[in-house]
C-alpha cells in the first residue's frame, strides 16, 4: 500500500522539471564556471576544486529537499492530501512517504556535481568515500527535509515558495554554500558555523579529507532537526486538525 | 445493526462562534440512496467530514457499520469524493485510479473501473490537464476504485455538464443497485429528488425534513404558475413540460404544474408580466430551510 504510494508520488516528482533544473542543473552549471576561481588557496582544508564541489553538491541537495517538503502545501490546498486520508492509505505514511522523498532528492546533485567535478577539475575520490560521502549527504538532509515539511504543512501554497526560495537561499549563501564560509567577516563566519547549512556540508568536506565530521557539527545538525522537527509537527497536527 | 451504515447520534460541532451542526440525528440504512439536502452553510460538509473521520463531532457520537469512522475508511469499506478538491501534477489518469486501487483491500478490476467511471478514453491523459468535468469523473473513479460498501459523494456534480450529470447518476444508481450505501450532498433539489430513494433536509445545522421524494414535495402542496397574458396567444401553454392544466382568468394566465420550475424556465424569454411560482420544489426548500413561507 505504501509502496504504491511511494511508487506513485515518485513518479510524479521525477517528472517536475523544477526539481531539475533547480537542484541539479543549477549548481552543476555554477560548478563550472566558478570551481577554477579561488585557485591556490586551501578550502576547508581541502582543494578548493573539491571543497567547491561539496559545498555546490550541498546547495543542490538542500534545493532539492526543501523543494519537495513544500510542495506539500499545494497538495495540502488542492485537498490532495484530505483525498487521500479518506483511503485506507494511513497519514503516518503519507508523511513518511513525503520525508523519505525529500531526502531522496539529495541524490541526483551531489553525483551530478560530483561527476562535474571528476571531468572538469579530475577530482578522484576513492569509491569508500564515495559511499561514505553518499550516505552522510543523504543522512544529513533529516532537518531540512524537516523544514520542508514544515513549511508545506505550515504554509498556504501563495506563501510556501517564496518562503521556501527565501529560507533556502539564505541557509545556502550565509552557511557558506556558495561562496566558502573562511572568506567571510568573523562576525558572518561565526554565524554560517551555526548554520546547518554549514554544518551539513562539513560533513562533506570531512569525509572528502579523510576524517570523521566533528561531534560539535553533529551536534548542531542534531539540534536543528529537533526545532524543525518540533514545529513540522505542530504545523502538521495543525493542518490535520484544520481538515 | 447490520443493516445500518451511518449513525449519528446528537452530533454537535462549533467552529469558533459558528454552530455548524446542532444536534443531528441520523440513521443511513444499508443500500439506500440518501441525498443531504441544504443550502450553503447548512451543516452538509460538516456532517459529511464527521461520517469519514475527518472531523471529529464536538458533541454526540458517530458509526459507521459499526465502527468509529476512522477505522471504518482504514478498513476500505468507505470512498468518499471531496468538495472543491483539486488536481495534482503530474500523473496520468491510469496512474491516479491505479493508485487508489492498490489502497484498498479489494478494488474494482481496472479495466471495469475505467469503463464505470467513464475513464476508458482518458486514462492515458493528464489529470491536471482534463476540464472540470472530466477532472470531476477521474476522483469519481477514485473514490469508486476500492468497491466501497459506502460510497459518500460531496456536491459531486457541481462542475459536470447536464450530459455528464445523467450518466454520472445512472452509475451512481447501478452502483447502489448492487446493494451499495450511496449518500450524496446537494443544495440542488431536483437532483436530490431525481436521484435520491430519500432526502434529508439540513438548515443551521439541524434536520429540518426527512422522507422520500415523494414526501418532501408533498410538503410543497399545490404548484401554479401565474403571469399576465397581455394579449399573447395562450395555445401552447398546455404543451409546455411539467403542465397539467392550463386556466385562464381574464388576462391572467394560471398553470398547474407537476414541476414549477422547469414552466417557469419554459417561460423565460417570452415576455410575460407579473410572473409568479407558488408551491414550487425551490419554494418549498426555502420554505423548509429557512422556516417561512415567501
Amino acid at each position: 500500500m505504501m509502496y504504491a504510494y511511494l511508487r506513485f508520488e515518485s513518479r510524479r516528482l521525477i517528472r517536475d522539471p523544477r526539481l531539475l533544473l533547480f537542484s541539479v542543473l543549477g549548481p552543476v552549471v555554477t560548478y563550472v564556471i566558478f570551481s577554477g576561481w579561488s585557485s591556490g588557496d586551501r578550502l576547508e582544508g581541502l582543494d578548493p576544486a573539491v571543497a567547491v564541489m561539496i559545498g555546490l553538491a550541498g546547495y543542490g541537495a538542500v534545493a532539492g529537499v526543501l523543494m519537495v517538503g513544500a510542495t506539500v502545501s499545494q497538495e495540502r490546498a488542492a485537498g490532495w492530501l484530505r483525498q487521500l486520508r479518506v483511503t485506507p492509505l494511513p497519514a503516518s505514511r503519507v508523511v513518511t512517504v513525503k520525508a523519505l522523498l525529500a531526502s531522496v532528492s539529495a541524490f541526483p546533485p551531489v553525483i551530478a556535481v560530483g561527476l562535474a567535478a571528476r571531468i572538469q577539475h579530475d577530482v578522484a575520490l576513492s569509491a569508500g568515500r564515495w559511499a561514505v560521502l553518499l550516505t552522510l549527504m543523504w543522512a544529513g538532509t533529516v532537518p531540512f527535509a524537516l523544514l520542508g515539511l514544515a513549511m508545506g504543512y505550515g504554509l498556504t501554497p501563495q506563501i510556501a515558495q517564496p518562503a521556501n526560495f527565501l529560507v533556502f537561499l539564505v541557509l545556502a549563501v550565509l552557511g557558506g554554500l556558495l561562496a566558502p564560509a573562511a572568506y567571510f567577516p568573523e562576525a558572518l563566519q561565526r554565524l554560517a558555523h551555526a548554520l546547518p547549512t554549514y554544518r551539513y556540508a562539513e560533513l562533506g568536506w570531512s569525509t572528502a579529507a579523510g576524517q570523521a565530521p566533528p561531534t560539535a557539527g553533529l551536534l548542531i545538525l542534531v539540534a536543528w532537526s529537533v526545532v524543525f522537527g518540533l514545529v513540522a509537527a505542530w504545523a502538521y497536527r495543525r493542518s490535520a486538525g484544520r481538515g | 445493526m447490520n443493516d445500518v451504515a451511518v449513525r449519528l447520534s446528537g452530533i454537535g460541532r462549533r467552529f469558533g462562534a459558528v454552530r455548524a451542526l446542532d444536534g443531528l440525528d441520523l440513521t443511513i440504512e444499508r443500500g439506500s440512496v440518501v441525498a443531504l439536502l441544504g443550502p450553503n452553510g447548512a451543516g452538509k460538509t460538516t456532517a459529511v467530514s464527521i461520517m469519514l473521520g475527518l472531523t471529529s463531532p464536538g458533541t454526540g457520537t458517530v458509526t459507521v457499520f459499526g465502527q468509529t469512522p476512522a477505522a471504518a475508511v482504514r478498513a476500505g469499506r468507505v470512498g468518499a469524493m471531496m468538495q472543491d478538491a483539486g488536481v495534482v501534477p503530474v500523473a496520468t489518469v491510469r496512474e491516479v485510479v491505479e493508485l487508489a486501487r492498490s489502497l484498498y483491500p479489494d478494488p474494482l478490476p481496472l479495466d471495469r473501473l475505467l469503463h464505470t467511471a467513464g475513464l476508458t478514453d482518458l486514462a492515458g491523459r493528464r489529470w491536471d490537464r482534463l476540464s472540470g468535468g472530466e477532472a470531476q469523473r477521474v476522483r469519481f473513479g477514485f473514490a469508486l476504485a476500492g468497491a466501497p460498501e459506502l460510497l459518500v459523494l460531496d456536491e459531486p456534480t457541481t462542475a459536470m455538464d447536464v450530459a455528464a450529470r445523467d450518466l454520472f447518476w445512472e452509475t451512481v444508481h447501478s452502483y447502489a443497485a448492487d446493494g451499495h450505501t450511496v449518500l450524496f450532498s446537494t443544495h440542488q433539489l431536483h437532483e436530490a429528488d431525481r436521484f435520491a430513494d430519500r432526502i434529508v433536509v439540513l438548515a443551521a445545522g439541524r434536520l429540518v425534513a426527512d422522507g422520500s421524494p415523494a414526501e418532501i414535495r408533498a410538503l410543497a402542496g399545490g404548484r401554479t404558475v401565474a403571469f399576465d397574458r397581455d394579449g399573447t396567444p395562450a395555445d401552447d401553454l398546455a404543451g409546455l413540460p411539467g403542465v397539467r392544466s392550463v386556466e385562464i382568468r381574464g388576462d391572467r394566465v394560471v398553470l398547474t404544474t407537476d414541476d414549477a420550475d422547469t414552466t417557469d424556465a419554459a417561460l423565460a424569454g417570452r415576455g410575460f408580466r407579473g410572473l409568479e411560482v407558488t408551491g414550487s420544489l425551490d419554494a418549498a426548500f426555502k420554505s423548509l430551510t429557512t422556516g417561512k413561507d415567501d
